[in-house]
């Protein structure tokens, strides 16, 4: 029995419009979500770090995530630190322009050669970061992943069987887990990953980390000050559900 | 550009998850590169997430046109958040009602729709932007007259 989703890595690109190389980062960054490691990758909005995007946020908590920014400002990186946590790897076109001496990208519409180039060497460099918060050795000449260097992880398609779904509000990945609380059902961001990780901390479920799990619940999810004793009894109850399959397991 | 010297901020919310986000960040530039060059600035949403004391400073001091991809309205709560005025503020997915035939497609690199798309959004914007403009126009023009 699995309760996780696939373990992937965040890319969260500034996309500087006034800049080019901000487009640079943009496209580089759908360049690996969408062609170079579309299974292992997925897009955060950085605007929505601010906005409330919780499920990107919490999404950048809990997974490694790639910070992508055009210029020495590095935006991304620094709102993802701001908002969530620190980025586990840094890219900056502007240091990959000059390491790889590519001309001066410009056009923020359309990028000259120069600034194609970039995109190329950038989506590269994020592929390459994927692969080692992954623990994955690419096979160049097979064109696909060593033997035995396949992240482990459990598949989002294994969730379906628990009744817990690898979606959120901004499509992120984050997994959610619905339960019932006084005949009302209340989704909840995060909830598997934090019994994860009270799991993996050897916390038993009981009273005594009662108000340590409900704190963390809290940072992802609104809990009604009325119905703060229905919500705790609730998450408690499902935590031991988990506890107990994982014991079993 | 108004008599005062004050240009409109266009804040595209450039989501990079959504086709539409690709649509507010192309008519941003079809506005201020190609239609009103002399009207317009662009304002960054990243370094508005950041408190860029410039991009904050450029905001008080302009009124801004917002364009935004999804329900979430990033690029209108961050102009908000920021101190500034949001003249008006548009959502991609409301104009694509308006002009159905015109359906976007990619992200990366928008099909013909979402071109066509991002064009007629564009001239929506310039006809704010000429409204503005006329308004700030006239007043200074009413200031002028009253100071001289």
């Amino acid at each position: 029995m699995v309760d996780l989703p696939k373990k992937k890595v965040g890319i969260v690109s500034c996309s500087g419009e006034e800049l080019a190389e901000g487009t640079v980062t943009r496209l580089a960054a759908l360049k690996v979500l969408e062609h170079l490691r579309p299974a292992d990758t997925v897009a955060i909005c950085l605007p929505l770090f601010m906005a409330g995007g919780e499920g990107d946020r919490a999404f950048a908590r809990f997974y490694p995530t790639i910070a992508v920014d055009g210029c020495e400002l590095r935006c991304a990186a620094r709102a993802t630190e701001m908002y969530s946590s620190k980025p586990a790897a840094s890219v900056m076109v502007r240091d990959l322009v000059i390491e790889n001496n590519l001309g001066q990208p410009e056009g923020k519409r359309h990028l000259n050669a120069a600034g194609l180039q970039a995109v190329d060497v950038t989506a590269e460099q994020i592929a390459a970061l994927v692969d080692k918060l992954l623990d994955k050795r690419w096979d160049r000449r097979a064109g696909t992943f060593a033997a035995g260097s396949q992240d482990t992880s459990v598949c989002p398609q294994d969730m379906a069987e628990t009744g817990k779904e690898a979606t959120c509000s901004c499509g992120s990945g984050i997994p959610i887990q619905k339960l019932i609380i006084s005949g009302q059902e209340v989704t909840f961001v995060g909830l598997p990953l934090i019994f994860q990780q009270f799991r993996e901390a050897g916390k038993a479920p009981g009273d005594a980390i009662l108000s340590e799990i409900m704190d963390t619940v809290k940072i992802y999810n609104p809990i009604p000050v009325e119905a703060k004793a229905a919500y705790g009894e609730a998450i408690l109850g499902e935590y031991r559900v988990f506890w107990g399959k994982e014991i079993a397991r | 550009m108004t008599i005062s010297g004050q240009k409109v901020v266009i804040v595209p919310c450039s989501g990079i998850g959504k086709t539409y986000g690709s649509v507010s960040r192309q008519a941003a530039y079809i506005v201020v590169e190609d239609l009103r060059p002399e009207d317009t600035q662009l304002a960054a949403l990243s370094l508005l997430v950041m408190g860029d004391e410039a991009s904050r400073a450029m905001l008080a001091e302009n009124p801004a046109i917002t364009i935004d991809g999804c329900k979430l309205a990033c690029a209108t709560k961050m102009v908000q958040e920021s101190g500034g005025t949001v003249a008006q503020a548009f959502a991609v997915l409301d104009v694509y009602r308006r002009y159905k035939q015109f359906k976007p497609q990619g992200i990366a690199e928008l099909n013909e729709g979402g071109e066509q798309l991002a064009h007629v959004l564009a001239e929506e914007i310039v006809g704010i932007v000429d409204h503005i403009s006329i308004d700030s126009d006239v007043k200074d023009h009413h200031k002028g007259c009253e100071n001289g």
